[in-house]
């Protein structure tokens, strides 16, 4: 079987329409599905540092590289940082699966490294503001320009969709847990209304899905979660306790406040709703709560057996705990 | 009966095996795996110490608002029930069922997460 560089070149061959060998390939860290490479590929005496993005076959895909390919591009083109992306296939000819090919932007991914770095720059407050403007800029990209692969909520409801399908894992988990009851009580009493108008959304920004260097955010990675949806869960998800690690008091990715946060989104043009907000960061706690619970099961049952998905459950208390801290009573 | 060590030293010693030995002999996902197992180690060494007491705690707690027939996992399916079943609840048991779950919380983080209930901010 061919290499990796081998495929990657002879398809940047046929993209470009010249002679392409392909060097320096290493695995990146990212990705626990998929695989990262790095590369450079060599073409006409000039040197262009890439990244692949390689969707194993047999593996279960959210979206299809090209469709994650196209929504990278909208997203590029409403001003949203993303790493440019040159191209991509659904013919596992080449490397052993689909995958895109897009530009390599250096700089720190990994979330400590990330939080090291800023508390050396002192830049973690305008990295979060650009955070919150580069969510307003995606928010503000017209959805009709979407790829049609990207789900839209049936009825155009995300609130209700996601509460039916919370119900669903809850109904699903293995051992009752009452904090999730308790949660699920309190998002119905809660329910907003459903959103003026949905949005493309990425569902996914946070602490380690970010490219960041001295000047600041240079990236948003992983748009494979992309859909159609309430604007206002992608706002609340970078603020979840999940990706602080550790530092708690910086609400946004263990950064900053939300304010500088806050600040960036509505300068950039997006209309903050802080109750809103508030509701769907309870909802996405508790659904990455049954998410947890979730891998557990698929260890026990034999699907995916694992022992990073057994600890899994033994971390639902965790999200038990952040559920209930954000439905405190009156 | 087994002799010493007991369950929870024998969990501790597999844990210590797995930080301060395996973990630097391995690399790249495999580190990761035994860095998780290390982990699951010590929450179970902690679970043989901590666990009794804690479900006899949470049973306790349970049984102010449901009935106790002695099985934790039926008790818990019952709040779930009530808390979700759509029949009124005023602010006062609300508030109650809260604080009990609080507690037990706080019970089973300190086997599975020491210390990751000192955060109570949002």
């Amino acid at each position: 079987m061919a290499s990796t560089e081998d495929g990657l070149a002879r398809w940047l061959g046929e993209l470009w329409g010249e002679a392409v060998t392909v060097d320096g390939l290493r695995e990146s860290s990212a990705g626990a599905r998929r695989r990262n490479v790095l590369f450079d590929a060599h073409a006409g005496g000039r040197t262009v540092p890439l990244a692949a993005t390689i969707i194993p076959t047999a593996e279960i895909q959210i979206l299809d590289p090209a469709s994650e390919g196209e929504v990278r591009t909208v997203a590029e083109r409403g001003g949203v940082p993303v790493p440019h992306v040159h191209g991509s296939t659904l013919d596992p000819g080449y490397v052993g699966g689909p995958f895109f090919v897009s530009d390599r932007i250096e700089g720190e991914t990994i979330p400590r490294r990330v939080l090291r770095q800023a508390a050396a720059l002192g830049h973690g407050q305008h990295v979060v503001g650009q955070i919150g403007a580069a969510l307003a800029r995606l928010h503000a990209v017209d959805p009709a320009l979407a790829p049609t692969a990207l789900v839209v909520p049936p009825g155009n409801a995300p609130v209700a969709n996601a509460m039916a399908n919370l119900e669903l894992a809850i109904d699903g988990l293995l051992k009752p847990e009452p904090a999730f009851a308790y949660g699920l009580r309190w998002l119905r009493d809660h329910q907003p209304d459903e959103p003026a108008a949905c949005t493309i959304i990425h569902t996914d920004v946070r602490n380690g899905n970010i490219i960041v260097g001295p000047d600041g955010l240079r990236a948003i990675l992983d748009w494979e979660g992309s859909r159609i949806g309430d604007p206002m869960e992608d706002v609340a998800w970078p603020q979840t306790r999940m990706w602080r690690f550790g530092e708690d008091e910086h609400i946004i990715g263990g950064l900053a406040g939300v304010e500088p946060y806050r600040r960036g989104y509505t300068e950039a043009g997006g209309t903050w709703d802080g109750d809103r907000i508030r509701w769907w960061r309870a909802l996405v706690t508790l659904r990455w709560g049954t998410g947890l619970a979730g891998q557990s099961a698929a260890h026990l049952d034999g699907r995916f057996r694992s022992i990073v998905m057994a600890g899994s459950g033994r971390r639902v208390s965790e999200l038990a705990w952040d559920t209930l801290l954000l439905m405190r009573p009156d | 009966m087994q002799f010493r060590p007991d369950a929870d030293e024998l969990l501790g010693d597999i844990a210590a095996l797995l930080e301060d030995k395996v973990i630097d002999a391995v690399s790249g996902p495999l580190q990761h795996q035994v860095r998780v197992a290390a982990n699951l180690a010590r929450i179970v060494e902690r679970e043989v110490r901590l666990g009794d007491a804690a479900a006899a705690a949470e049973r306790a707690r349970l049984a102010a608002f449901v009935t106790d027939d002695g099985d934790l996992v039926a008790m818990r399916a019952r709040i779930c029930d009530r808390l979700t079943d759509g029949t009124p609840m005023d602010a006062a048991e609300g508030r109650a069922i809260y604080a009990a779950l609080v507690a037990t919380l706080r019970d089973d983080l300190a086997i599975s997460k020491p210390g990751y209930d000192a955060w109570t901010g949002v």
